[in-house]
Parts: structure tokens; sequence; C-alpha cells
């Protein structure tokens, strides 16, 4: 068995795949890196003020503004509200949540990575594990060895789960060194709230509590491992599925970004919550935002998630054992 | 060396896959099965220091106004006040603008309590306040009502809140100038733009005369301004200044402004 999984890997390596999803991210990071910068320098020179505690309240006043127009919806409104009370409550307790440093970059760029670019990354991985060698006719050197199916498969998703893995840790590691370089390499002990939870239009603190940033952090890659496993799980089932590997990037690509775009405009068509491409975004639970679709928790979220891939699981084991290759 | 490579890549991907795995179970162990005694502990205050020696700062603080509606550019008149006074000065102008559409005297007065505002106000070496509106207007909805009965009674609210604001200013900072800029009748060219006019001249002298009682609050006058040719100083809502209308404001207001050291140079 560690034989075919070391196998999977070679290929996987020969390919250049995780070379390729890092290469994006070390890209991307020194843009964000930047992007965020210029923000924190465009605040200053706005308010004239170094002080945190002055820009948050200015953020307050600002979204007390937005509130007021008349304009906006009522799904917005609601989620405004709650930021409101939750920009309060960091001022009253005197943390900012933005305070500068590489690890406060981190949280913010996982929390904004979880829901499309990190599962686009994971599909440049996933999506011809199996596709790949049903096109290209490999397929049959590989089943013709006295080795059961089920086996083969198993050890390509063994493969994908690591390679998942290695690409979050790839990720973390990258994203620190590159935004550490501009914000500095402290800010583990900074404090952080989590625990919020949302009942309608109210923020219920009574849950909150204090974590130092490196177990907030710590927590956020949990999550974000858990999504990325999962939309790999189900891009390896269209891979099993499907002969054209841009038939099953096509799938995902379409289903990720549409994920995207619904969580903006559910709010009011409920059974969408049972669809897995807005529950991706699991950060915004412990973070505090407003779910986009009432009702929805991280237990929620999480549980939908697993069923879904599990279902995938099944599925793609059933179809590729039972299947005729010629 | 590509041997070598695949292992170590292999060996940190199983290492990372166990910390995941143990990163998922805090995230689980953290949400739902924490300890419920661990209480909030209050970080130390670290104060930041805002010592601005170098520079203006200006604190606007009230309405719609303040923040600007109306302004296609969404400077409002604090905008104009600004490039005004950046004329006059060589120093670096620094502005916070806490302005909420749509505030009115009392929640202007429970905003003044967030410790945060009052900071700004502390720091503040020009405090810039647009108040009023709302209380007398609600909202633009016209008066309706022009019985003089009953805006009495909002009036009375109205100046015993202004009193309260002007105390808590002084409280807060008693060496900055106050600008409160005063009322305009956006209604004056109604028909019962006599009526209306006049409650807004009355509610403009009583402030005017409270402001008088304290250090240092000066009541600028804006309903001369927009008395004669209102409709081209109005935004289309007809209740807001536009774009020339915030001007005039803010030249009126940088007009009472100097910076008598600047002069001494």
């Amino acid at each position: 068995m560690t034989k075919l999984v070391h196998n999977e890997l070679l290929k996987l390596f020969r390919k250049k795949k995780l070379f390729v999803a890092l290469l994006i991210v070390a890209i991307l990071v020194p843009m964000f890196t930047y992007a965020q910068y210029e923000q924190s320098k465009a605040t200053i020179s706005k308010t004239g003020n170094t002080d945190w505690r002055a820009r948050l309240q200015q953020e307050i006043v600002d979204t007390t503004n937005r509130l007021g127009s008349s304009g906006i919806q009522g799904d917005y409104k609601k989620f405004l509200k709650i930021r409101l009370s939750q920009q309060q409550y960091y001022l009253d307790h005197n943390i900012d949540p933005k305070a500068p440093g590489a690890p406060t970059f981190m949280r913010i760029f996982l929390e904004n990575a979880i829901d499309l670019l990190l599962p686009l990354l994971i599909m440049i991985v996933a999506s011809d594990l199996v596709s790949s060698e049903l096109s290209g006719g490999t397929i049959k050197l590989l089943l013709t060895r006295p080795v059961k199916r089920w086996k083969i498969l198993l050890s390509k998703y063994i493969a994908l789960l690591l390679s998942v893995s290695f690409i979050v840790t790839g990720t973390a590691i990258l994203t620190y060194v590159l935004s550490g370089i501009v914000f500095g390499y402290s800010g583990w002990q900074l404090p952080m709230l989590t625990g919020f939870s949302t009942q309608g239009e109210e923020l219920i603190t009574q849950n909150v509590h204090l974590i130092p940033q490196w177990h907030y952090l710590f927590m956020e890659l949990g999550l974000v491992w858990f999504v990325c496993l999962i939309v790999g799980t189900l891009t390896f089932m269209l891979s099993v599925l499907l002969r054209s590997t841009a038939a099953v990037m096509g799938i995902m690509l379409a289903s990720l970004i549409s994920g995207a775009i619904l969580a903006n405009m559910v709010s009011s068509w409920e059974s969408a919550k049972y669809l897995f491409m807005v529950n991706l975004k699991l950060t915004s639970y412990i973070s505090g935002m407003s779910p986009p679709i009432e009702g929805m928790s991280l237990g929620f979220s999480m549980s939908v998630l697993t069923i879904w891939a599990f279902v995938a699981l099944v599925l793609s084991f059933i179809v590729f054992t039972k299947r005729d290759v010629y | 060396m590509k041997r070598k490579g695949l292992a170590l890549i292999t060996a940190i991907s199983i290492a990372s896959a166990l910390l995941w795995i143990i990163g998922l179970g805090a995230v689980i162990q953290n949400q739902w099965f924490r300890p419920s005694t661990t209480k909030l502990a209050q970080t130390p205050t670290q104060q930041g220091s805002t010592q601005h020696k170098s520079a203006v700062v200006i604190a606007a603080i009230g309405d719609s106004l303040t923040r600007g509606t109306g302004d296609v550019d969404g400077k409002g008149y604090i905008g104009s006040v600004k490039e005004q006074l950046q004329k006059k000065t060589k120093k670096q102008i620094w502005l916070s603008n806490a302005g909420i559409k749509g505030q009115t005297s009392s929640q202007l007065l429970q905003q003044l309590n967030q410790p945060q505002i009052q900071r700004g106000i502390k720091e503040a070496d020009i405090i810039l306040m647009t108040i009023g509106g709302n209380d007398l207007f609600r909202g633009g909805r016209a008066l309706q009502e022009l019985q003089s009965q009953s805006i009495k009674k909002v009036e009375q609210r109205y100046i015993s809140n202004l009193k309260k604001i002007y105390k808590k200013i002084r409280t807060v900072n008693n060496t900055a100038d106050v600008y409160h800029i005063g009322l305009y009748d956006p209604f004056s060219d109604l028909r019962q733009a006599k009526a209306t006019s006049h409650i807004v001249r009355q509610w403009n002298f009583d402030s005017a005369e409270l402001a008088a009682s304290f250090d240092r609050i000066v009541y600028v006058p804006t309903f001369d301004l927009f008395q004669l040719s209102v409709n081209d100083y109005l935004y289309s809502d007809h209740f807001h200044p536009n774009r020339k209308g915030y001007q005039l404001i803010g030249e009126r207001a940088a007009s009472l402004i100097h910076f008598s050291e600047e002069e001494k140079k």
C-alpha cells in the first residue's frame, strides 16, 4: 500500500503540481501584502492618526452611516449591525483586530482565501488524478497489476490528502515569511476574540473568549485544511466520473464561483444552505461574521460538508471498482 | 536528488496532515467544549502616542451635514473648511469625521459618551459641529404640523440636550474652539415660508444665546446664506445642501478660524 501511495506521489511530483500551486501563492501574497500596506497608509493619511483606536472609531462611524442610508437591503443591514456591535466590542475591550504583523496578515489572508483561492489550488492537484489516466490510457497499465482496484483508488486518495496538507502548510509558511518582510514577524500573542454567535440581528457575546493569535491561526488552518479536503474529495469524485479533465475543472470552477456569488444573494432561499459551496467560509464562524443564511452554524456547515464528501467518496469507489475499462 | 525531495515532501505532508487534524480538533474543542469559566481578561491599555504638535487637528461631529450628504464629491462643508484652512497654514491638517446621518441632539449626546469620540475631541484644536436639523425637521419630512405648541416642546428638548453637549465638550476639552454651524431654512421658497423661517430663526437665536454663555463656542449663522436663492444651493432632496451650498458654509466657517501662532511668525 505504501508503495502505491509513493507511486502516486511520484506522479504528482513529476507533474510539478504542488510546485505550481505554491508558486501561485508565492506570487499572490506579495500583491496582497502590498495592497494591505497601501491601505493602512491611506487610512493613516486620512485620519492623520496612527492610533488604531481612532481608526476603529472611524470605522464604527462609517458603518453607522452606511446603516443609516436607505439604499441598503435588509440582509446587508443585518450584516452591518453585527459588524458594528463586534467592532464596538473590540474597542470596549481594547483589542486591535488589525494590529499589523505577519500573523495578522496571515489570518486576514486565510479568511479571504478559504472559500475560493485555496480550493482552486487544490483543484489543480485533484482534477486530473484519475481522469488523466482514463483519457491517457495509462489506467490499463495500472489496473493490470495484481492489486485490487479499491486499493489503487485509495492510494490516489491518500496521495491527494497528503498534497492537500502540503499545500495548506506551504501556503501558511509562504504567507508568513513573505508578508513578514513588510509587516514584521511578531504578533503571535495578540489576543483574539472568538466564540461570537449570531441570532437574527443580535450578536451574542455570552460565549466570547480570548485566545492568543497563534491559537486562533491554528484553528483557522485546521478549518482551511478541512475545507480543502472536502473540495479535494469532490474534485476527486468528478475526476473518477468524467474522462475529461477540462470537464472536471469546469464543473468545479463553476460551482466554486457560483458559491461565492450565491453567498451574497441566497439569504431568502433557505434550502440553499444544503449546497456545499455556500458552506465553505468556515472561518467566518469563529470570527463572528453573520452567516449567509439564517440558521447556519459551524456545526451545521461542517456536517453538510462532511456528508457531501462522504457521498462523493462512496460514489467514486463504487464507480471505480465497477467500471469497465477498455 | 529527486528521490530525496520526494521523501522530504512526503514527510512534510504527513506531518502537516496530522497537524491540521489537531487544528481541526482545536476548533471543535474551542467552540463547543470549552470550560465556561474562562473570563475575558482585560488587556493592559497601551496608550498610543498621538501628539501632533506640528499639525492642526479638527474633530467634526454631528449629523448628515457633517457627513456631507448631498455633496457629489462627498466632502461636505468639512472638506471645504479643510481646503480653505490649508491655504492659511503650512501645518498639516488632520481631520476626523464622526458625523452620523440623521443624528439628533440626544443621539449626539450619547455618542459623546463613547471613550473614542472623547479622545478625538480631547486631541482636537478645532471642533466643528452641526446638530439640530434632525430634531427640527425630523429627517426632512417637513414641518407637517406647524403648531407652535409642539414645536416648542421639541425645541425645549433640543436646547436642554445642546446644553449638555456643550458642557460635555467643554469638560473634555476646554481649550479648543468650537464652531457650531447653525441651521438654514430649506423650505424658504415654499408656501409656508414665513412660518418655517420664523421657527428656524427662533431656533437659531436660542442656540446662539446658549452658545454665548459658554467659553469659545461660536455659533455660525447660515440662515442668510440660503435665504434668497435656496434652490441653487440645495441638493435634489430639497433638504441637504449641494456642492455649492457646502462650499458656502465651508467658506463662512473657515473665515472665522485663524491661526494666531502662524501670523506672529
